[in-house]
C-alpha cells in the first residue's frame, strides 16, 4: 500500500512538470494557433542556468533561482522576438512546426555547447531528508514542486482568465484580425505568450532539477510527454492540460514500478495513439480548433522555378558525374565514409520528401522506419542467418506494414494530431529499440552485423558500398521523378494544395496520402538496413527521434519537393563535421539553425534558391543576381 | 473631417485602389456603393490601418493618420465595424465589449467602462440580457448588434460599417440601417460600404459610386438614388427609364424614407 502511494507520490511530481509544460503549449496555441515544441527545452535550460547560478557561482538558492527565471525568460523573450513572431503571421501552422523542432535542436546544441554532454542535478531546495508522513517518505523537494506548481497554474489562470491583457490574448487566439482593429498588438501578444510559456517551463525545470537528472537532450522528453500530457488532456484546454500531464505522470510510474520501464513509456505512447484516434479532442474536453492537415500554402511552388529542358539535362547529367567521381576526388577514408552515409540517408530523407513536400504531410517519425529496417535485416542476419538482400525486404515489408496500421490513426487525423502521431510512433520505436535487450541488445546496440551482400556479390568496402548506394539512389530519383511527372504527383500536389478541393474533384485523398506514406516508410526502412550493413552495428540512437528532426532539417535546408535538392541538405549536415573536426560539437546547434533559418529566409532551400538564380542565369544569359535580391518573397 | 486625397492600394501583386478622392465631414453619413469586388472593404481596410497604402495621403481633422498602425488609429478616432461581423466568439459579449475599448483601457477605470457599456447599449438592450453569455451563442443579428456595439466602444469620431446588413433578414436589415441612421449624434461622422445601395443612399447624406477601384460618381444620397446610370446599376431599375419621372422608383424611395423614419 506505502509502495504504491509512494509510486503515485513520485508520478504526480513527474507529472506536475508535464503539466506546466502541457499548459505553456496551450497557452501559445490559443494565442498562435502554433504547437511551441521547443517549450521542453526551456526547462533544462532553467535548471542549468540555476546550476551555474547556484553550484559553479554559489549564489544563494532564492536568489539563484529568481535570476536563472528571468535570464531564461529573457533569453526565451529574444529567440521568440527573432524567430518565432516574425514567422507566426508568414508560415502555415504545420510549417511552424517544424520551425519550433529547430528551435528545439537549437536550443539543445546551444546547451551541448555550454554544459558539455554530462548529467547535472540541483541540490534539493531544503535538505536531503524527506519527510516522512504517516509512514510515506516524501522528499522535501516534492512539497517545493507542488507548491510551485500549484502557484503557475493558479497565476497563469489568473492571468489569462480575469484580466484585461488574458483577455487580449484570448481575443488574438480568436480573431487575429479583429484584434488588430481593437487596437491590440498582436505580435507583442504573441512574443508574451511564447515568454510567459518560456518562464513557467524555466520554473519547472529549476523545481524538478533536484529530483531528476537533466542533460542537454533532456528537453525532448520534456516536449514529448507534454506533448502527450497536452493531447490527452485537450490542446488549449488550461485545465485539460495539468489533468492530462497528473494523469500521465502517474500512469506513466504505476506502470514503471509494476511492470518495468519499457513498459511504461509504450504504454504513454499507446494512450496517446489511441486517444487521438477516439477523442482527438483529449480525455478533458478542451477545445482545439481542427485545422487541415496539409500544409496549405504555395510556400514553395511559388518560389522553385525548375530548370527546364535542355539546361536541365545537362544539369543532371553533370550532376551525376559528379557524383560517379567523387570518391576519386577525394580519397581519404573520413570522407569517403561520410559520403556512404550520405548517400544511405538520402535515401530516407527521399522517402520524407515525397510525403513532406509532395503530399504535404508532416512526419515526426521517419527514423521509426529507419529502425524497423535496420533492426529487422540486422536480427535476421546475425541470430538466423538470413541473407541481407532478403533480410532488406523483410525489412520494408515490416515498415511498410507498420505504416499502414499506424495510417489508422493517421489518415483520420489532421493538423496537428497528425505529427503527434508520427512522433508518437517514432518514440514507441526508440523505447522498443531501448527496452528490448534480448532481441535489439538494448542501449548496447548490435554488433556483428555482416556486410550487405547479394548473392555471392559482397559489399565490404566502403567504396563498393558507396556505388552501390548512389545505383540505388539513381533508380530511385529516376522512378520517382517519373511518378511526380505522372497524374500521381499531380495527386499528390492537389492534396496539398487544397485538399477539399481536390476531394471535390475526384482525387482519392486518403489513398493517395496511404501512397505517399508507405513510399516513405518503404525508403526509410531501406536506408535503416543498409546503414546497419555499412556499419556493422547498430544502436538505438543511431536510429532515434533526434535522427527525424535531422533529416526534416536536411529536406528544408536542401530544398522540400524537389526530390534532388535535399540531397546538398544531407550532404551539407554530414558531412560538415568530418571536414572540420570542431564543427561535431556544434553539430546540433548548425542543424536547429539552419533549419530556423531556411524556414524564416530561404523557404525554397538551397536548391529551391540554386535553381532560380540558375534559371534566371540560363535565360538572361547574364551572371546571377544577388542573394538579397530573391531572399524573401 | 476625414479626407482621402489620390488614394492607391491593393494585395501583393494587385493594385487594386487607384487615386481615390473622399471626404466625409462631422456628423455626415457617407454611402460607399459597388460591385462586388469593386474595392469597398480595401478602402475601408486602408482607412483603418489593416492595409497600407500605397499612395495619397488620409488625414482626420487636417492631421495625417496614414503613417499610424490600427491602434492609433483608432485613438485617432477611427473605428472599423469589419466586413463579416469579426466578433470573438468564444469570449463573452462583455469581454467582447470591453475589447472595444482596449485601445483606450487606460482612461478607463472599471466604474466608467461599466458606465460606458451601458451608455452603448441603451441602444441595444438585447446585448445587455446576454452580456454573459460567449458571443458565438449570438443570433447573426445580434453579433452584428455586437459588432456595431464593440466599435462604438472606442467613441470613434468616425465610425466605419463594411456591409452591416449582410447576410439579414429583410426586416433587420431595415432595424440596422434604422440603427446607423440614429447613430449620427455629436459630430460622430460615419462611412457605410454597402451592397444595399437603396437603403444606404436613402440614409446618406452623400455617396460615393466605386468602379473598378475608381470613384466614378459623387453626389448627395439624393442624386444618386436618382441617378439612371446606378438605378440601373445598383438598384435593379430598368434600363432607359428615366428615374426622376419613374413613379414606381419614387414611390419605393417614398416608402423607404418613411420605413427608415419610423
Ligand atoms: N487579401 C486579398 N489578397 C489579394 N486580393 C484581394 C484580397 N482581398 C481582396 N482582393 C481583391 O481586391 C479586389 C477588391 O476586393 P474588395 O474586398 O475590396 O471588394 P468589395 O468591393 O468589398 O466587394 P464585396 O462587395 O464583394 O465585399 C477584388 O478584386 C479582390 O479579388
Ligand atoms: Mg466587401
Amino acid at each position: 500500500m506505502n509502495l504504491a502511494i509512494q509510486i503515485v507520490i513520485g508520478g504526480l511530481l513527474q507529472g506536475a512538470v508535464f503539466a506546466v509544460i502541457a499548459l505553456g503549449f496551450s497557452l501559445v496555441f490559443r494565442v498562435t494557433g502554433v504547437l511551441n515544441l521547443s517549450q521542453g527545452a526551456f526547462c533544462v535550460v532553467g535548471a542549468l542556468v540555476m546550476y551555474t547560478i547556484e553550484v559553479s557561482w554559489g549564489w544563494p538558492t532564492p536568489v539563484a533561482a529568481v535570476a536563472a527565471s528571468l535570464a531564461t525568460a529573457a533569453f526565451g523573450l529574444a529567440l521568440g522576438a527573432l524567430c518565432f513572431v516574425p514567422a507566426v503571421p508568414r508560415l502555415p501552422t504545420s510549417s511552424m512546426l517544424i520551425l519550433t523542432a529547430g528551435l528545439l535542436t537549437l536550443l539543445q546544441g546551444v546547451l551541448l555547447i555550454g554544459w558539455s554532454s554530462q548529467p547535472y542535478a540541483l541540490p534539493p531546495f531544503s535538505g536531503e531528508a524527506p519527510v516522512v508522513l504517516w509512514g510515506v517518505r516524501v522528499p522535501t523537494q516534492g512539497f517545493w514542486i507542488a507548491g510551485i506548481t500549484v502557484a503557475v497554474v493558479v497565476a497563469m489562470w489568473f492571468v489569462v482568465q480575469r484580466t484585461t491583457l488574458g483577455t487580449a490574448l484570448r481575443a488574438c487566439a480568436e480573431n487575429r484580425v479583429a484584434a488588430r482593429l481593437m487596437g491590440i498588438d498582436v505580435p507583442r501578444m504573441t512574443l508574451l505568450s511564447f515568454g510567459m510559456a518560456v518562464l513557467i517551463a524555466a520554473i519547472s525545470g529549476i523545481a524538478v532539477a533536484p529530483i531528476t537528472s537533466l542533460e542537454f537532450d533532456t528537453g525532448g522528453f520534456f516536449t514529448n510527454f507534454g506533448f502527450i500530457a497536452v493531447a490527452i488532456g485537450g490542446l488549449g484546454s488550461f485545465l485539460g492540460s495539468v489533468a492530462g500531464g497528473l494523469f500521465l505522470g502517474v500512469a506513466e510510474q504505476l506502470a514503471a514500478g509494476y511492470v518495468s520501464s519499457l513498459f511504461a513509456n509504450a504504454l504513454a505512447l499507446a494512450l496517446l495513439l489511441m486517444v487521438l484516434l477516439w477523442r482527438p479532442n483529449g480525455l478533458f474536453g478542451g477545445g482545439a480548433v481542427r485545422r487541415t492537415d496539409v500544409r496549405d500554402e504555395q510556400r514553395i511552388y511559388h518560389a522553385i522555378v525548375r530548370v527546364q529542358g535542355r539546361g536541365g539535362l545537362v544539369f543532371a547529367a553533370a550532376a551525376v558525374a559528379l557524383v560517379l567521381v567523387l570518391p576519386l576526388l577525394f580519397p581519404s577514408a573520413g570522407i569517403l565514409s561520410s559520403l556512404v552515409i550520405t548517400g544511405i540517408l538520402y535515401i530516407s530523407v527521399l522517402g520524407l520528401d515525397v510525403l513532406m513536400g509532395y503530399a504535404g504531410q508532416v512526419s515526426l517519425g521517419q527514423a521509426g522506419f529507419m529502425a524497423i529496417g535496420g533492426y529487422t535485416a540486422s536480427i535476421l542476419a546475425v541470430t538466423y542467418g538470413v541473407s541481407p538482400l532478403w533480410g532488406t525486404v523483410a525489412g520494408i515489408v515490416l515498415s511498410v506494414a507498420a505504416a499502414w496500421v499506424l495510417s489508422f490513426v493517421t489518415l483520420r487525423l489532421r493538423g496537428h494530431y497528425l505529427a503527434l502521431a508520427t512522433l508518437a510512433f517514432g518514440l514507441l520505436i526508440d523505447s522498443l529499440t531501448v527496452g528490448m535487450v534480448d532481441t535489439t541488445g538494448g542501449p548496447s546496440g548490435l554488433a556483428g552485423i555482416p556486410a550487405f551482400s547479394v548473392g555471392s556479390i559482397v559489399f565490404a568496402s566502403p567504396i563498393a558500398m558507396y556505388y552501390l548506394v548512389v545505383g540505388i539512389i539513381i533508380v530511385l530519383v529516376l522512378a520517382l521523378y517519373g511518378a511526380m511527372r505522372s497524374g500521381f504527383g499531380r495527386a499528390l500536389i492537389a492534396v496539398r494544395t487544397d485538399q477539399t478541393a481536390a476531394v471535390a474533384l475526384g482525387v482519392n485523398v486518403v489513398r493517395y496520402k496511404l501512397a505517399a506514406f508507405l513510399i516513405s516508410a518503404a525508403l526509410g526502412s531501406l536506408s535503416g538496413s543498409l546503414y546497419a550493413f555499412y556499419f556493422h552495428f547498430l544502436a538505438p540512437e543511431m536510429v532515434a527521434t533526434p535522427r527525424s528532426f535531422e533529416m526534416i532539417a536536411m529536406l528544408v535546408a536542401g530544398g522540400e519537393g524537389t526530390l534532388v535538392g535535399s540531397a546538398l541538405g544531407v550532404a551539407l549536415l554530414t558531412l560538415l563535421p568530418t571536414v572540420f573536426q570542431p564543427f561535431a560539437l556544434y553539430k546540433t546547434l548548425a542543424e536547429g539553425l539552419l533549419l530556423v533559418l531556411c524556414f524564416m529566409w530561404l523557404p525554397e532551400g538551397i536548391f529551391g534558391f540554386a535553381t532560380v538564380q540558375l534559371a534566371r542565369w540560363l535565360r538572361r544569359g547574364a551572371p546571377p543576381a544577388t542573394a538579397a535580391e530573391k531572399a524573401m518573397p | 473631417m476625414l479626407e482621402l486625397t489620390c488614394v492607391s492600394t491593393g494585395y501583393e501583386t494587385a493594385n487594386v485602389i487607384h487615386d481615390i478622392d473622399l471626404t466625409v465631414a462631422p456628423g455626415e453619413i457617407v454611402a460607399l456603393v459597388g460591385a462586388n469586388g469593386a474595392g469597398k472593404s480595401t478602402l475601408v481596410k486602408t482607412i483603418s490601418g489593416l492595409l497600407a497604402l500605397r499612395a495619397g495621403t488620409i488625414t482626420l481633422d487636417g492631421k495625417r493618420i496614414d503613417g499610424l498602425n490600427a491602434r492609433a488609429r483608432v485613438l485617432a478616432g477611427v473605428s472599423l465595424v469589419p466586413e463579416g461581423r469579426q466578433i470573438f466568439g468564444g469570449l463573452t459579449v462583455l469581454d467582447n465589449l470591453r475589447l472595444g475599448a482596449y485601445a483606450r483601457r487606460k482612461d478607463l477605470d472599471d466604474a466608467r467602462m461599466k458606465q460606458r457599456i451601458d451608455h452603448v447599449c441603451e441602444r441595444f438592450p438585447v446585448l445587455l440580457q446576454r452580456l454573459k453569455e460567449p458571443a458565438g451563442n449570438l443570433s447573426g443579428g445580434q453579433q452584428q448588434m455586437l459588432a456595431i456595439a464593440r466599435g462604438l466602444m472606442a467613441e470613434p469620431r468616425i465610425l466605419v460599417l463594411d456591409e452591416p446588413s449582410l447576410g439579414l433578414a429583410p426586416v433587420l436589415v431595415t432595424e440596422i440601417f434604422r440603427l446607423v441612421a440614429s447613430l449620427r449624434s455629436e459630430g460622430r461622422a460615419i462611412l457605410l460600404s454597402e451592397q444595399n445601395a437603396r437603403l444606404s443612399l436613402a440614409i446618406a447624406d452623400r455617396g460615393y459610386v466605386i468602379e473598378n477601384g475608381r470613384v466614378t460618381l459623387a453626389g448627395t444620397g439624393k442624386e444618386l438614388l436618382h441617378n439612371p446610370e446606378v438605378a440601373e446599376r445598383y438598384l435593379g431599375v430598368g434600363k432607359g427609364v428615366n428615374v426622376a419621372d419613374a413613379s414606381h422608383h419614387q414611390q419605393m424611395v417614398d416608402r423607404l424614407k418613411e420605413i427608415l423614419a419610423r
